[in-house]
């Protein structure tokens, strides 16, 4: 019998009062695919974090083969462990070539050897099948992309423990397809790899065991073939938890026109007309960089157009829209997909967060009384399930799921007219996810006018009435909620070339 | 496995106008050379003198440049080095009184330990307990002036061996002086260090993403040792330099040369939180504030007057930084659409 490459024992880690990681023991042999799930905050990423050397654990030790490591980054790179964080985590004023090896340069005596790195970095890209400029600098890439470059840098290393933190959050289908397969390959080879996703069907197709933590402590670690899809979302919750992900929205008559967007040119975006009614969920499908957020940036002002003409109409009043300032005043909340970045000040609490773009709901004055901050904010975070629900806490404190569910929470407190969400539960858990689709159909029931992203296929056919998948900057085709399905909108995102693969 | 490429992007420039723009594009320098080249063009024209006494201008560019090449190395790392200004003042004092008792060489080893004890201090602040390096260095500004004043008797203090001062000020390599000639060797030290060595390039690492840099297993309190070092002994060598030549250690000196080296290396394109920008950008950089001090100087503009042209200056290259461009561009585009879709309604 072989013995576990890695192995982490008793591992315990506190902030401040919350037990983030509660005598977690888990190993991994060489080849092995090994889950680690649980909900928002179980304390996932802290783990691995420990296990990367970039967190000091209260106590507990981590073995290479049998040999205990150091806590220190250095130690466990130098011991075979590479991490893909959940966060990108590249320099985005260096090259694709030098973030794929950053850390690692390969150098003659402290003389970087430039080609040695481009020609290590260009056959790592190969070997995952990515292909990317070497030479670009990663401020210019997209999100997907980048995430294949931090992967990259992690298979460059030649490690023995591969772990990936939510490696597919920001993928399509087809991309995560593509980097599935790539781990099973890899795992064949006698890799080791530590997998992390909120998505319970990716866990099943490539994992052979599963750790489930729940509130920090580790509840089950099983075989893949003793566990179901259900127990599993059970387990992590620890409650039994009812969800029809396959339910549609009923065919509905829909209000006065909210949004109409005519000939939107923008970088990426050829010419696309868009209409939403009140009370409808428009869905945007297709691929990574087909377009789909520069459409949504383009639309709101965000970002500049080249042409087009858009209007808002609401509250009875018809606004065009020159800028994103204009597209507030017209009562947009617009949820970006680069939330940490983009949505959230991470030094700031949750209340004050929530409170910045509600500051004329909640005191029209403009005096800031912080109970009733405290108690808008608190409010809000139930909504969509905030744990743990201390709206004192800082954001940055808080998990990358519950993150996410601040700036939702921050945005669908002012009661928009019209709601433009950018993949809007990236990264969110199970139950959560639940949670916020519960919110958003309730805010178009009650007249708001909904744009959505997603390249979550099962999302986006629950949510939309009316989908529209986006390919090469165009509309490629459009599909009412009931007549949709996985393979109709797939088919369309990929165009021709795919069909039936 | 199957060699199928999921993803593929990259520059898509063809030719060499396309690969030229893409290049051009990578680059932090753009517009300092912009700017640099503007004021060449309105110095070729009005003030040609500027160039016949090349001297002189290299000169200045040196004085303004050399304590910018190696304020750059932190900055790049996105701490500033307010210290410099002292440093300079406490190593010229050093270095004088210390010769004036034994020998140069000695006063110069004496002055350069000083740096490097200075930068030690500064990094020790900033890196081990975590202080604010605008607030560290501030302090030490204050506290190194103090020592400046209390080594040299708060006077200027006289170099005894006025020959090497004199020597100092000549022409050593055709028309270069010594200043000149260790202007440029410190360049392009600092130059290969953060481009070719890995400790240097990791500056940029540092600077950009500081969590994601030590998570890859970059040391990054020895690297802000090192910046802090390099820029403390930078600045050190700068007051040995001002010192000899002019045969005198003041200690108010090196307080306008903080602000030129700041400006020198902003307009040079760095940023001044860091992971984005180059040495060769700040002498670029050095190289446009030299020039056109010298050509008002020439043109007998009063040094306040200078300074203001040095602000505007400054302004203009912040202003004028591509993704600020741009979203001017951008926002002035939109509205101009909305406005004439409203018109058309
Ligand atoms: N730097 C920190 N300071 C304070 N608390 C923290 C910090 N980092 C994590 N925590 C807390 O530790 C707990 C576990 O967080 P962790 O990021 O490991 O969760 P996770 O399982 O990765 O969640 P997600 O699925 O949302 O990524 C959370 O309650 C979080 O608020
Ligand atoms: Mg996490």
């Amino acid at each position: 019998m072989t013995s576990p490459v890695i192995e982490a024992r008793n591992i315990v880690k506190s902030f401040g009062g919350v037990r983030a990681v509660d005598d977690v023991s888990v190993s991994v042999m060489p080849g092995e695919i090994h889950a680690v799930i649980g909900e928002n905050g179980a304390g996932k990423s802290t783990l691995m974090r420990i296990l990367a050397g970039v967190e000091t654990p209260d106590s507990g030790s981590v073995r290479i083969d049998g040999k205990e490591i150091e806590n220190s980054a250095k130690a466990s790179i130098d011991a075979g462990i590479s991490l893909v964080h959940q966060e990108l985590s590249l320099i985005p004023e260096m090259t694709v070539a030098e973030n794929i090896m950053l850390g690692a340069f390969p150098t003659n005596g402290g003389w970087t050897k430039t080609k040695e790195m481009k020609k290590i970095a260009a056959d790592t890209l190969k070997e995952i099948g990515v292909e990317v400029d070497l030479d670009e600098r990663i401020s210019r890439l997209s999100v997907a992309l980048r995430q294949f470059v931090e992967i990259a840098r992690a298979v460059a290393r030649k490690p023995k423990v591969l772990i990936l933190d939510e490696p597919t959050a920001t993928l399509t289908p087809a991309e995560t397809d593509y980097l599935l397969s790539m781990l099973q390959r890899l795992a064949s080879q006698g890799l080791a790899i530590i997998y992390i996703s909120h998505r319970i069907p990716e866990v099943f197709k490539i994992c052979n065991k599963v750790t489930i933590l729940r509130d920090g402590k580790l509840v089950t670690n099983d075989s893949i073939g003793d566990l179901t899809p259900d127990k599993v979302i059970d387990q992590m919750v620890g409650r039994e938890l009812h969800l029809d992900l396959t339910q549609r929205r009923p065919a509905r008559e829909f209000g006065e026109l909210v949004l109409s967007a005519k000939g939107i040119k923008a970088p990426k975006v050829n010419g696309i007309d868009l209409e939403v009614s009140k009370g409808q969920i428009v869905g945007l499908g297709g691929l990574v960089g087909a377009g789909r957020t520069e459409l949504l940036r383009a639309i709101i002002g965000a970002d500049p157009r080249s042409a087009g003409r858009v209007t808002i109409t609401s509250n009875g009043k018809k606004r065009v829209i020159t800028g994103y300032l204009s597209a507030i005043k017209a009562g947009v909340a617009y949820v970006p997909e680069e939330r940490r970045t983009d949505g959230l000040a991470l030094t700031m609490t949750v209340a004050e967060n929530i409170f910045l773009p509600n500051r004329k709901e909640v005191s029209p004055t403009g005096v800031m009384p912080k109970g009733k901050i405290a108690a808008f904010a608190k409010d809000l975070s139930e909504k969509v399930n905030l744990r743990p629900p201390e709206v004192t806490r800082e954001a940055g404190q808080y998990s990358g799921g519950n993150q996410q569910k601040i700036v939702i929470a921050k945005w669908l407190g002012r009661k928009p007219s019209f709601i433009v969400l950018d993949e809007p539960t990236r990264g969110v858990d199970v139950g959560a996810k639940a949670e916020i689709h519960k919110l958003v159909k309730e805010l178009a029931d009650e007249g708001a006018a909904v744009l959505v992203i997603s390249s979550d296929l099962p999302e986006l056919l629950e949510l939309s009435d009316l989908i529209h998948v986006v390919r090469d900057g165009k509309i490629a085709g459009t599909l009412t909620g009931a007549e949709a399905t996985e393979k109709s909108v797939m088919s369309l995102a990929a165009g021709e070339k795919l069909v039936g693969a | 496995m199957t060699n199928q490429t999921v993803i593929k992007v990259g520059s898509t420039a063809t030719g060499f106008w396309g690969k030229f723009r893409s290049v051009l594009a990578r680059r932090t320098e753009g517009r300092a050379v912009v700017l640099f080249a503007i004021i060449a063009t309105f110095v070729t024209v009005s003030q040609p003198l500027v160039f016949t006494a090349y001297q002189v201008t290299l000169g200045r560019i040196a004085l303004i440049g050399l304590v910018a090449l190696g304020l750059t190395a932190v900055i790049l790392m996105g701490e500033l080095d307010l210290s410099v200004a002292s440093t300079l003042a406490v190593s010229g004092v050093i270095a004088v009184t210390v010769a004036n008792q034994t020998n140069m060489a000695i006063g110069v080893l004496a002055a350069l330990a000083a740096g490097v004890v200075v930068s030690l201090i500064n990094a020790f602040f900033v890196a081990i307990v975590g202080i604010n390096s605008f607030i560290a260095t501030l302090g030490m500004l204050f506290a190194l002036r103090g020592m400046a004043f209390v080594i040299s008797d708060e006077a200027p203090v006289k170099l005894q061996n006025t020959d090497l001062g004199i020597a100092f000020g000549q022409p050593l390599l055709g028309p270069l002086t010594p200043r000149i000639l260790i202007f440029f060797l410190i360049f392009i030290a600092i130059q290969i260090f953060v481009s070719r060595v890995k400790a240097g390039r990791e500056f940029l690492a540092v600077g950009g993403n500081r969590q994601a840099a030590y998570d890859a297993g970059i040391p990054v309190k020895r690297r802000i040792f090192t910046g802090f070092i390099i820029s403390g002994v930078v600045a050190a060598i700068a007051g040995i330099i001002n010192a000899v030549e002019r045969t005198s250690a003041d200690p108010t000196s090196g307080s306008t040369v903080l602000l030129a080296s700041f400006a020198a290396a902003i307009i040079g394109g760095n940023y001044l939180k860091g992971g984005k920008g180059s040495i060769i950008g700040t002498l670029i950089g050095a190289a446009s504030l030299g020039m056109l001090q010298v050509a008002l100087t020439i043109s007998g503009v009063q040094i306040p007057i200078q300074e203001i042209f040095i602000g505007g200056i400054l302004l203009i290259a912040v202003i004028t930084d591509p993704s600020s461009l741009r979203a001017v561009w951008g926002s002035l585009s939109t509205t101009f659409q909305g406005i004439k879709n409203s018109l058309a309604k």
